[in-house]
């Protein structure tokens, strides 16, 4: 970037035309007209970008929408984004609401919010304590879940996977209550089939789990088990079938 | 799909020794097309299946490049991404079995004075040293026109290659007191149906080819010019 770019703040009801800016702020209810390439956006009122979005940093804390495909080095969205198309960016940290028709492809997505996504995620590490629903293949090497809302993936895939109701086992009584209310509160995954190295289950729906070390702990309902070195099912699991290959 | 050409991911995952975490991250890093996943119901439920030759040569390959870095080289290479404005120093592809400076003079004459080839140029003139077994020279020139007036048209795209062949067929013609045979350059698809007048000479993968010019110049060390932007067709 150079120094000549300009920056732009929308602060009331405003557009501005796409092009190359150092930085963009869209506190009021703003709109960039065409493609967009800076180093910062910032949308903490409504804002809009009409075109393809390349930035360095991005940050919704309001909520910002998309109407192409969205790439950036950091991601943090607090407020609620929408973005249609495909988001690409190497840090993805959502605690609010994201929603893209597409995939998203990044090296560390964490989620406290809620991610809904159309197509694929794939990521280096994926950590969600959040709620999920990605209507193809999730896939990354690290997949953490602490069941915090509904998880749902078409498919997930990598090599190690975890999937749990919280951390490590620290059962305070707090805790527990707080667990059963999760449980009851819907926190639970719900996929159709899952294939990693190691995988830890709990509070999951599957219809296929493929691995070669599978942990079943408490809450699970799986169809069919396939596993090539080891696997262990908790007595509050349901495995209709299961075999080594 | 129990016919041999395909193969389960459980399968190919044991006949080559690796695991479910490699396969996903060679998925990620484009080193294994999406297209090549086909996900097929079976009485267990979803299982995925991969073209089996492709599938266990693409991992070997792989596999063979040991170290990461490599690893990430040969993801450019191969995937479907072209990098058009790619340009190659021709001494980097003396060494290379499709390098002909004779062909060049044919194939890619605005070329001829820089001594540089694109990645389309290169693309033709592997084409046509592959098509040159049995082409005639006159043939030759007819594959070339045939090629670049087709990427010129855009009708063909090099980043949409598959399943895509370049023929060479011939075509005797005989009445009474005149005997010609004529020469047809076609690309098609790989299961073109022909009269049965009509011979095919050679035949070539498109795709395949694309690939194997990539993976050569990758070999050679060939690096992106700084700044070069990959995708669309613009020379």
């Amino acid at each position: 970037m150079t120094d000549e770019k300009g920056s732009v703040s929308l602060s009331g009801a405003g557009a501005v035309a796409g092009g190359s800016y150092s930085k963009v702020s869209i506190s009021g209810a703003g709109r960039v007209n065409g493609d967009l390439v800076a180093e910062e956006l910032t949308m903490s009122g409504a804002g809009k970008v009409n075109g393809r979005c390349e930035v360095v940093r991005l940050r919704v804390s309001g909520t910002g929408r998309f109407d192409g495909t969205v790439i950036a080095d950091e991601m943090k969205v607090s407020g609620v984004a929408r973005v249609e198309g495909d988001a690409n960016a190497k840090e993805l940290k959502c605690s609010g609401t994201f929603r893209t028709s597409g995939s998203i492809s990044s090296e560390y997505i964490k989620v406290s919010g809620s991610l809904a996504v159309g197509n694929d995620v794939e990521a280096e590490i994926f950590r969600a304590s959040g709620g999920f629903d990605i209507g193809g293949l999730l896939s990354a090497d690290r997949i953490e879940v602490h069941l915090g809302g509904r998880c749902r993936a078409r498919e997930i895939g990598g090599a190690r996977i975890d999937i749990r109701h919280h951390g490590p086992d620290r059962s305070s009584l707090l805790e527990n209550i707080l667990r059963a209310l999760r449980t009851t509160l819907g926190g639970e995954a719900e996929v159709g089939t899952i294939e990693g190295d190691e995988i830890y289950l709990e509070s999951t729906r599957a219809d296929i789990v493929r691995g070669k070390t599978i942990q079943i702990g408490p809450g699970c309902k799986i169809g069919l088990i396939e596993y090539s070195e080891s696997l262990s099912v908790h007595e509050d699991a349901e495995v209709k079938e299961q075999r080594k290959v | 799909m129990g016919d041999d050409q395909y193969i389960s991911k459980k399968d190919v995952l044991e006949a080559m020794g690796i695991s479910y975490g490699q396969l996903y991250r060679w998925k990620r890093k484009g080193l294994i097309p999406e297209g090549w996943f086909i996900r097929r119901s079976t009485f267990t439920g979803q299982e995925t299946f991969f073209p089996k030759e492709k599938i266990l040569a693409r991992i070997q390959r792989i596999k063979d490049m040991k170290d990461e870095h490599a690893l990430d080289d040969l993801a450019e290479v191969i995937t479907e991404r072209v990098n058009v404005k790619l340009h190659v120093a021709f001494d980097k592809l003396r060494e290379l079995g499709w390098f002909d400076e004779q062909l060049i003079e044919t194939c890619c004459e605005h070329a001829a004075g820089e001594h540089t080839l694109s990645m389309r140029d290169a693309f033709c003139l592997a084409s046509l040293k592959r098509m040159s077994r049995a082409a005639r020279p006159e043939e030759v020139d007819l594959l070339n026109r045939t090629l670049r007036e087709a990427l010129d048209a855009k009708r063909l795209d090099l980043t949409a290659l598959e399943g895509k062949h370049l023929f060479l067929m011939r075509k005797q013609l005989s009445g009474v007191g005149i005997s010609a045979e004529i020469s047809v350059a076609v690309i098609g698809m790989e299961d073109l149906m022909l009269d049965p007048e009509t011979v095919r000479v050679d035949s070539m993968d498109l795709a395949a080819m694309l690939q194997q010019v990539k993976l050569d110049l990758a070999k050679q060390g060939v690096e992106e010019p700084a700044g070069a932007e990959e995708g669309k067709e613009d020379e």
